[in-house]
């Protein structure tokens, strides 16, 4: 492959467009607030604050783009968080707060199995399906909660909850020193002198560099919160599996064409029940956190969230039809969504312009990069 | 005044390929035009660009002396080209007989006469498909018949079929030819495609011949014979792969007892020697690419015994690769390529090896693979959505060439391959054979089967009906065999 093309396919609207957008958008609203006289946008307060509410969609979104590359679709992912944080509310002070959080993680992950399994096994399609455990999930939550707020009262089951979700994370170092460590990696991909994956060595630079300039600029005292720290953790994880084992070459094979995958060797069908459980786990996890964050939830809490999951997926540029995705776009398609409603916050908008501007912001971010792609192509 | 043609058209993909470097050639009505040229030559792109599937970056079309351009296919169709794409794009879901009438007018989806209409166009091509069958539950040699029948199903000036007998067999191929006449004799113009010279020399009146997106060779067929158009399409002289008698098979290898599944008419047993080729020749639905895929429990209801070097093997596709048996299958965009992945990545597709993707090995095999097989390609990292139809069959074999590999099993290993690389695939599975392979290989192609086989198992009606040892068998003999009746429109 050409140099210039690489280059042009690596840093083109098409794959790399979803970084683009949140940039560009950061910057517009760093303007606004700065021609409105708020305080300066990009605060470390103000970003660790985008991130903390992204990370809950985020975790989520992790774990639909690998539905999503496998070929299917998860719509009760918001259901099923919101039947985890019941759990975990209701167990907390009969079993303890950590057996209670394996008790919601394990529910999360028996209902991704179920719906796994009936897809899968019986060969209905995805959607109505987990439409199907949307609505069933829901209801099982109203009524294990009778319809009303649970709420924890025990002392040690609260400060366990706040230390779960509450604490931040020293990051001064880890940023820093990751950072320094990623561009130590890059530029021993440039004295090694290959060719291939110029491109990539680039990006990875450019990763590297914001990594260190966020953390001079954060300061030593910089710390993160731990649903923050999380994310990047099951990120990375999901990002190095995806892209560097053959368990992840395998969940793209399977999406991508099943039957070739299938007479390569591959297990399609516990690929695809597999994704649906780490669905079930993710979205239980993020109804932990959601628990643990208040202590208390009500019964329609998250309610439609797995539309916005859904839509960081695919503004992150995976494939409705299965076989491409990257989990680390699909975080930042996240925080294109939170960065808007932050925005409107900040700028004190009518709240009632927020959903038009929202979805004609999505759209044409995702018209953009996707329009963009194809005129490259076409040249 | 020729009825289409095309002035220096050029074509440059985006990924920086020149398919096409300023190509003329004029279609006459009333003439068969054969174009030729070698995997990768730049035949399909061109079709592409006749047929308004594709904008030219370059040149110029004529249609009845008039300047045109296609924008879109539905553009060319109106003007009266009907074209068969070498991926049939056939809507999987549908019907054999909506697929046919797809794009016929009128308000209700059901007119009276639909079948008549549907059930003469499948007669003329004697392709014995049930209308109301779906599309996606048909082999690749139905789903290329009811491409063209819907390409006749139009009343067209101009018939393109990019390589439409690439998977057909005796009398199947004979009535395409004898479509092919009719439609010439009828005063259409037909435009094809076709990697089978024997084929080219018989059927056109016609020959342009692409080398890497020019025009070599532009001549009558009588003043040419199959060697010059070889030569002018590789631009070297070649040597076709003779039959060779090959010694000493050493212990069975493969052996299948009672292999039974629904889609095989009764159970079967069979045994493959190291080292022994095993042809199976048979038509359309003979139930060649059946046995292929119970042998290697692709098809999940075959039972019955299968043992590698005397050790049995478990009933699932994962075991049977584990104990080396690998399948290149036949519908190689439905069931060989992952179309987002590159080359490498379609290469390193089966399973084995360790957890980690080694990337610097992956790219070696891949290279190396392009070596071997002569893929055209730009490296390991091209993706397979941008290879030709005949480099795309490549990588589907290259996937299987590792020293695990102990039986393969071929189905239509040459389907869409040209002459200079397919006796170089026929050499490749000769030297794998000797070096201990099992190999079982399913060919439309007889010819191909007689000079490779060491035996020859004849399919018909989903039963093996002969056992024949390839050294004095003949091609009339086996297409008797298969077929019951020798092709009379290939006036051999
Ligand atoms: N979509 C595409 N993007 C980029 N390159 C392409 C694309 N399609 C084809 N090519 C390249 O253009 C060249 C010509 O391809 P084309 O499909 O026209 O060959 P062909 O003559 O039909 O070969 P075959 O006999 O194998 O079907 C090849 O080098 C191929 O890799
Ligand atoms: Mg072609």
């Amino acid at each position: 492959m050409s140099d210039a093309i690489g280059w042009r396919r690596s840093f083109g609207l098409r794959e790399a467009g979803v970084y683009y957008a949140l940039a560009l958008l950061m910057a517009v609203l760093a303007l606004a607030a700065a021609a409105n006289g708020l305080p300066p946008y990009f605060s470390t307060g103000n970003l660790t604050n985008i991130a903390y509410q992204a990370s809950l969609v985020g975790i989520m979104g992790v774990a639909m783009t690998i539905v999503l590359i496998t070929g299917a679709f998860d719509l009760s992912v918001a259901s099923v968080a919101a039947l985890a944080a019941a759990v975990l509310i209701g167990l907390s002070p009969v079993i303890g707060f950590p057996l209670a959080l394996v008790a919601a993680l394990a529910t999360g992950a028996g209902i991704g199995l179920v719906n796994g399994a009936i897809v899968n096994l019986i060969g209905i399609n995805a959607f109505i399906v987990t439409l199907g455990t949307l609505t069933a999930v829901r209801g099982l939550v109203m009524v294990l909660t009778d319809g009303r707020s649970l709420m924890v009262e025990d002392p040690t089951v609260l400060a366990q909850m706040l230390a779960f979700e509450r604490t931040r994370v020293p990051a001064f170092w880890p940023l820093l020193l990751l950072g320094l460590a990623a561009l130590a990696v890059g530029v021993g991909m440039m004295l090694r002198r290959r060719r291939q994956g110029r491109a990539l060595r680039l990006g990875l630079m450019i990763g590297a560099a914001v990594m260190v300039i966020a953390a001079l600029a954060a300061g030593p005292g910089f710390a993160l919160p731990v649903t923050v720290a999380y994310l990047l953790v099951i990120t990375a994880v999901a990002a190095l599996v995806l892209s560097r084992t053959v368990v992840g070459r395998r969940f793209y094979a399977t999406g991508g064409n099943a039957e070739a995958a299938r007479l390569s060797g591959i297990d399609v069908t516990a690929y695809k029940i597999g994704a649906f459980v780490l669905s079930g786990l993710a979205a239980g996890f993020a109804g932990a956190l959601f628990a643990s964050r208040l202590g208390a939830m009500n019964p329609t809490a998250l309610q439609g969230t797995e539309l916005t999951v859904i839509a960081a997926a695919i503004l992150g540029g995976t494939s409705l039809f299965g076989g491409a995705g990257s989990v680390v776009k699909t975080v930042v398609g996240a925080l294109i969504l939170f960065t808007l409603t932050n925005g409107f916050n900040i700028l004190n908008l009518g709240a009632s312009y927020q959903g038009l501007v929202e979805g004609t912001v999505v759209i044409v971010a995702a018209a953009i990069y996707t329009v963009g792609g194809r005129r490259g192509v076409a040249a | 005044m020729p009825l289409l043609s095309a002035r220096g058209v050029a074509m440059r993909y985006p990924n920086g390929t020149v398919a096409l470097r300023g190509v003329d050639l004029d279609v006459p009505a009333g003439r068969v035009t054969a174009l030729v040229g070698a995997n990768g030559a730049g035949k399909s792109t061109l079709i592409r660009i006749l047929s308004g599937a594709a904008r030219p970056t370059g040149g110029s079309l004529e249609w009845l002396g008039q300047a045109t351009a296609f924008r879109r296919p539905v553009d060319a169709r109106r003007a009266g080209i009907a074209t068969i794409h070498q991926h049939i794009p056939l809507v999987p879901t549908l019907s054999v007989a909506e697929n046919i009438l797809i794009d016929r007018g009128g308000i209700a989806r059901t007119q009276a006469g639909d079948r008549e209409a549907v059930a003469a166009l499948l007669a003329r091509l004697d392709a014995r498909i049930d209308p109301d069958a779906r599309v996606g539950d048909l082999g690749i040699g139905d789903r290329q018949a009811v491409a063209i029948a819907a390409a006749l199903a139009v009343d067209a000036k101009l018939v393109i079929m990019d390589e439409p007998t690439a998977s057909l067999a005796g009398h199947e191929r004979a009535a395409v030819y004898r479509v092919i006449r009719q439609l010439a004799d009828e005063g259409r113009a037909v435009l094809f495609i076709s990697h089978f010279l024997d084929e080219i020399v018989r059927l056109s009146d016609w020959v342009a011949v692409l080398r890497d997106g020019g025009i070599v060779l532009d001549a009558e067929t009588d003043a040419l014979t199959e060697a010059d158009i070889a030569g002018a399409m590789a631009g070297r002289q070649f040597v076709a792969l003779a039959r060779r008698e090959r010694a000493g098979m050493g212990e069975p290898r493969l052996t299948v007892e009672g292999l039974a599944t629904p889609a095989l008419a009764e159970p079967v047993n069979l045994s493959v020697a190291r080292g022994e080729i095993v042809g199976l020749a048979g038509l359309l639905g003979s139930g060649r690419s059946e046995l292929l895929h119970a042998i290697f429990a692709a098809d999940r209801h075959a039972t019955g015994l299968v043992g590698v070097d005397g050790e049995p093997v478990g009933r699932s596709v994962e075991e049977r690769i584990a104990a080396g048996i690998a399948l290149v299958a036949e519908d190689r965009v439905g069931q060989g390529l992952v179309p987002a992945f590159d080359i490498r990545r379609n290469v390193a597709l089966p399973v084995g090896g360790g957890w980690l993707v080694d990337d610097e090995a992956e790219r070696a095999a891949a290279a190396r693979a392009i070596e071997t097989l002569a893929i055209k390609a730009q490296g390991p990292e091209t993706a397979v959505a941008e290879l030709s139809g005949g480099n795309a069959q490549k990588v589907t074999i290259a996937r299987w060439l590792r020293p695990h590999t102990r039986v393969l099993l071929l189905d239509e290993p040459t389907a869409g391959i040209d002459i200079g690389a397919r006796s170089e695939i026929l050499r490749l599975i000769r030297g794998l054979a000797d070096e201990g392979m099992a190999i079982v290989v399913a060919s439309s192609d007889f010819a191909e089967l007689l000079v490779l086989a060491d035996r020859v198992l004849v399919l018909r009606d989903k039963r093996i009906i002969a056992s024949r040892d390839a050294a004095g068998l003949d091609e009339d003999t086996l297409i008797l065999l298969a077929g019951g009746s020798a092709p009379q429109g290939s006036a051999s």
